[in-house]
């Protein structure tokens, strides 16, 4: 088993959907309840791959390889390294809570909707999980379509809008990538006269500097639609006030941190020269800097709460894409962090608002407010993912802030400056939010018999909540993790 | 090479100016007196009975066209005639399958009532 | 004297001998058969034989040409040439008329035309093709697309008491005889600058006048202009919707991809033939076609609420996208060409056939409101339908993806980054249209009616070609082995 595991873990979630599509249709309970056990499996493979990590080693492990396309020199080649592990790690969390939240949400085609979150997962795993830049590019384009119909058959009023934007955003995106892929690979053929993707081969390509720079370009599209970076995030707010709770927890958690992924393992490693270009890199951070602030801005301003939560994540993502590009250890450890921070603090946000929403039918935040009398649980919950995701110390948000905010300051006081305005008005529109629906006294009548949290929704949070105080207060081991894949991006781009 | 088109070169401009040149002087001696039967269309010699526009039965054109098929059917039988000797039996089995297809299309057009005047 | 009909001769040309044949018995077997429509489905059965037995010739073949190490099998005095890119080629038309025979019974049963000679035009057509794909010489390439083209005419008009059947009909025969004669004017440009029709000496012709000639041009332009016609490539497309809208859908299937593939071996047989020594003649051509059949066929099938006119439409686009492999003209482009095409075969029908499981009874099953809440009313065939749009628009894990990833790749290879680019953008913006049709199956309003019945032909296309679309996009190895043949030495 130990030599499968990797392909253990991506195909447990398939497994799953086969076990759906075979569960009786008539029988609603016992469709949720396998599909909680497929989504809880998927969760339990990845824990041998945790316990046997061995955090400081260089390179990939528990690789895997079989050729899949030999006259392409395509491989079925996995492989984990310490950022992809926090990323399947989430993945597979971020997995197994959005079928769990679920339960009570979704009602109608009970048995296409998990399968679809299920495809989801295998895919979403399949793109950090490749080391086979074809298969990478594969499961991300094989991670649309299921979101498409989450989107646009579960979502709210302008579901179909909302998911055809979604897909038209990302395909531009990655067709313009494949072609940055394809052009790798030509080079690659052309100075070794070998076939191949496998992404250690493809660095040992000397690129002529024109053509790297597009390449590099044709990358950044298609990362940075997907992470979204200004001034591509369009997309966002609709995608993520549309899907229902499940699909907006799996974009926020997993789902954006596809395109930093990107970054981290293939623009940094596979292009160091263009990534490390000056005008490159400030180009990138100032578009970094101003998501930072209007995605805050933005926020500051929302009406509709899921959508202040989707803004903050325009923001937060900024800074992910800051750290990456201040090319430094703590920059870019910090920012690996902080895809994973980012993970479970906005997960947590979109499940409560998915609770409210159930619980109420609307959005508006000036429906709410005082709702901490009628729910002390949920308003416990609300104020740990608030300070949480703003960056209090003890918990998870503060690392990772402090740590890009760190790098950043290191590589240009400027641009730190900045980031830190980003901080403070991601405090204030968030602990606004609190406060308007939260503090106070009980202004609509409608709000005082709300129920507070049911023992299944403790259970969805608990995890979370867990790992938040785990890496506020000792991330040592996450650190450890990142150290060796962090330090090897760095040898690659500092070598100039 | 130039010289075989000679004969063609030759024969154009006469065919391009015999029609020309016999309208024109046609046109110079012949007395111009119309009247409206000689303006009518000519219909075997006798008053048009209507415009000969009309419209007539679409089986007209398929008798026309199974006319065609099998006229140019003996366009095809002619050159094998003429080489029978030297094409030898590879000529014969491949008339015979020219034939059967014809043959096959005959049956065809046949059995569908294609012959039939309803 | 050489020898008129060799043993040589005749395995090459079986497979066109038993197409023949086979046509010619299935329009005679309508006679002997009792009276009523059911007895009639023996018909398709008697041409799915044929195809069985072409298919066995053709294996014939590809196995004996395996074994020799792919040298190219002439016969004819070089009028006729078996290679692997008639191969390939021979495969695609196989497998397009097969489906397009699985489909067609209860859609003509469902029109009350179910008749003997569909079958047979259907051979007669393949029969055409065969020639396209493997003639080496002009008389024998153009007899092969005009069988083809005829035979093509009649079947689009088939429904003889649909105005837009005959419609479409007509407009196909005009356009297509128009382009059968510019076709015809460029062979005798090329016969009259080399004083052969053996394309092997027309090469040699050409190579000695080089690509500045003005015959040559002349050549380029017209040959260019007829078989952009043929494949439908903009701006020679004005046929392809009226065509598509009005036609028979099964044979609609069929046009649209064997049709299609067939000009385009015509194509490669010329361009890449004797003409390859006048590339930079057409070289440019095809460069704005390609650009303009993207640009026409993505932006024009944005706004249609006709499905088979929107499949008309895609239908140039992806035209477009195999233009772009003969523009690419290195062996990965040539490769890239296959691969498309035969990919084609199998979503475009595919999804063709989704349309022919809802022409019952009254509803015609054209409209896109026709495809309303799908996903209610047969889940299955929205879901093949589903995957079949996914492969239209290049997504994986579908076949299509592959067979534009390796139009990408050839584009790449050859330097034209560019064209990738604009090919890319037209790519994603392609999208739109299938993902409309997508939301209307899964999102749109259930339509009351009959569930869908689909006969035992249909349910068999189905499956294959929804196997073949996804087993192609997971495990593509087998399509590509079969795309090296063209480039075999």
């Amino acid at each position: 088993m130990e030599g499968r595991l990797l392909s253990l873990i991506l195909l447990t979630p398939l497994a799953g959907v086969l076990l759906l599509l075979l569960t009786p249709g008539g029988n609603r309970r016992l469709i949720k309840l396998m599909a909680n056990l497929a989504g809880v499996a998927g969760f339990l493979v990845t824990i041998p791959l945790m316990m046997n990590f061995k955090a400081g080693t260089r390179g990939y492990q528990f690789t895997e390889r079989l050729p899949w396309i030999p006259s392409l020199g395509v491989e079925y080649a996995l492989g984990v390294d310490g950022i992809s592990l926090l990323l399947v790690a989430l993945t597979a969390l971020a997995g197994a809570l959005a079928i769990l939240c679920s339960w009570g949400a979704v009602e109608e085609r009970l048995k296409e909707f998990y399968a679809l979150l299920l495809l989801q997962q295998a895919g979403m795993m399949g793109v950090f999980l490749a080391t086979d830049f074809f298969l990478f590019y594969f499961c991300w384009e094989l991670v649309l379509i299921p979101m498409y119909f989450i989107i646009g058959m579960w979502g709210g009023e302008r579901r179909l809008y909302a998911a055809i934007k979604f897909v038209l955003y990302t395909v531009l995106g990655s067709v313009l990538m494949l072609l940055g892929i394809l052009a790798l690979y030509w080079q690659h053929f052309q100075q070794t006269g070998i076939y191949s993707f496998d992404i250690v081969k493809l660095m040992q390509v000397t690129l002529p500097p024109g053509t790297e720079h597009w390449i590099f370009w044709a990358f950044f599209i298609g990362f940075a639609i997907k992470v979204p970076m200004f001034p591509f995030h369009t997309w966002l707010p609709d995608a993520h006030v549309e899907a229902p709770t499940a699909g907006s927890v799996i974009l926020a958690a997993v789902l954006l941190k596809m395109g930093t992924y990107g970054f981290v393992r293939f623009s940094l490693p596979l292009l160091p020269n263009a990534s490390a270009d000056r005008t490159v890199v400030r180009v990138i951070a100032v578009l970094s800097l101003i998501a930072i602030l209007y995605g805050a801005l933005v926020s500051l301003m929302q009406k509709d709460w899921k959508r202040l939560v989707a803004y903050s994540s325009v923001s937060h993502m900024g800074f992910c894409t800051l750290g990456i590009f201040a090319l430094n250890h703590a920059g870019i450890a910090g920012s690996a962090l902080q895809q994973v921070n980012h993970g479970i603090s906005t997960s947590m946000l979109f499940l409560l608002v998915g609770i409210i929403y159930e619980r109420r039918h609307t959005r508006e935040i000036a429906q709410y407010g005082g709702l901490a009398h009628a729910m002390p649980g949920f308003a416990k919950v609300f104020a740990f993912a608030v300070f949480s995701s703003a960056g209090l110390p003890l918990l998870n948000g503060f690392i990772g802030e402090f740590t890009i905010l760190q790098g950043v300051f290191a590589a240009n006081r400027t641009w730190a400056a900045f980031a830190v305005m980003g901080v403070v008005l991601g405090a204030a529109y968030l602990l606004w939010l609190y406060q308007r629906t939260m503090l106070g006294a009980v202004t609509r009548e409608e709000n005082r018999g709300v129920a507070d949290l049911t023992p299944r929704e403790w259970l969805t949070f608990l995890p979370l909540m867990a790992w938040a105080l785990w890496i506020g207060l000792y991330p040592k081991p996450f650190f450890d993790v990142l150290d060796a894949p962090v330090r090897a991006i760095l040898e690659r781009v500092a070598v100039r | 090479m130039p010289d075989g088109y000679l004969p063609i070169f030759v024969f154009l401009p006469v065919a391009i100016l015999f029609p020309v040149v016999t309208l024109f002087v046609a046109k110079l001696v012949r007395p111009s007196q119309p009247t409206p039967s000689k303006l009518g269309a000519y219909e075997c010699g006798i008053e048009p009975a209507s415009n000969s526009r009309g419209r007539y039965t679409v089986r007209y054109y398929i008798v026309a066209i199974l006319f065609v098929v099998f006229d140019v059917e003996t366009v095809f039988l002619y050159p094998w005639a003429v080489r029978y000797k030297q094409l030898g039996w590879f000529g014969v089995a491949e008339v015979a399958v020219f034939l059967a297809i014809l043959i096959v299309g005959y049956v065809w057009a046949y059995k569908k009532g294609a012959f039939e005047w309803v | 004297m050489t020898a008129f009909y060799t043993g040589t001769d005749h395995f090459a040309v079986l497979p066109a001998l038993l197409l023949a044949l086979f046509g010619c018995a299935v329009l005679l077997f309508e006679f002997v058969l009792p009276v009523g429509m059911a007895s009639r489905r023996a018909l398709a059965a008697l041409t799915l034989a044929g195809e069985g037995f072409t298919a066995y010739s053709l294996y014939r073949q590809h196995s004996y040409l395996s074994s020799q190490g792919w040298p190219a099998l002439t016969a004819f005095q070089g009028a006729v040439t078996i290679d692997g890119l008639a191969l390939a080629f021979n495969w695609m038309f196989l497998a397009a008329a097969g489906l397009a025979a699985l489909i067609s019974y209860r859609y003509l049963e469902t029109e009350g035309e179910h008749s003997g000679e569909y079958y047979g035009l259907l051979l007669f057509a393949q029969f055409g093709m065969f020639f396209l794909a493997s003639g080496t010489d002009l008389i024998v390439q153009f007899t092969g697309l005009e069988t083809m083209a005829l035979s093509f005419y009649v079947l689009v008009g088939f429904l003889r008491g649909r105005r837009r059947s005959n419609e479409a009909a007509l407009k196909y025969f005009v356009l297509g005889v128009l382009s059968s004669g510019l076709i015809l004017y460029g062979f005798s440009v090329l016969y009259g600058i080399s004083g052969s029709t053996k394309l092997s000496a027309v090469a040699g012709a050409v190579a000695g006048r080089g690509a500045g000639d003005p015959l040559i041009w002349l050549a380029v332009a017209t040959l260019g202009a007829g078989l952009f016609f043929k494949i439908a490539a903009a701006p020679f497309h004005m046929w392809a919707p009226d065509a598509y809208d009005g036609g028979p859908t099964p044979v609609v299937a069929y046009l649209s991809v064997a049709s299609k593939a067939a000009a385009f071996v015509l194509l490669l047989r010329l361009f890449l033939g004797p003409l390859a020594a006048a590339r930079e003649a057409w070289q440019g051509l095809t460069v704005m076609v390609a650009l303009a059949s993207l640009a026409v066929g993505t932006i024009a099938a944005l706004s249609q609420d006709n499905v088979k006119r929107l499949l008309a439409y895609s239908s140039i686009a992806h035209g477009g996208y195999v233009l772009l492999g003969l523009v690419a003209g290195n062996a990965r482009g040539l490769q890239g060409i296959v691969v498309y095409l035969l990919t084609y075969v199998f979503m475009n029908t595919g999804a063709f056939l989704v349309l022919v499981l809802l022409r019952r009874g009254e509803a015609e099953g054209n409209h896109i409101d026709d495809l309303s809440g799908l996903m209610r009313r047969s889940p299955a065939a929205a879901v093949l339908m589903l995957l079949f749009l996914l492969s239209l628009g290049g997504l994986p894990p579908s076949s299509g993806f592959i067979a534009k990833y390796y139009i990408f790749l050839a584009l790449v290879e050859s330097g034209h980054y560019a064209l990738a680019a604009v090919g890319a953008i037209f790519a994603a913006a392609g999208l739109y249209y299938y993902f409309r049709l997508v939301k209307t199956m899964f999102g749109g309003r259930e339509l009351a009616g009959e569930p869908l019945a689909a006969s035992m032909g249909t349910r068999v296309a189905m499956v294959s070609t929804a196997v073949v679309t996804l087993g192609l996009g997971l495990y593509p190895e087998p399509l590509l082995q079969l795309a090296l043949l063209p480039v075999k030495p």
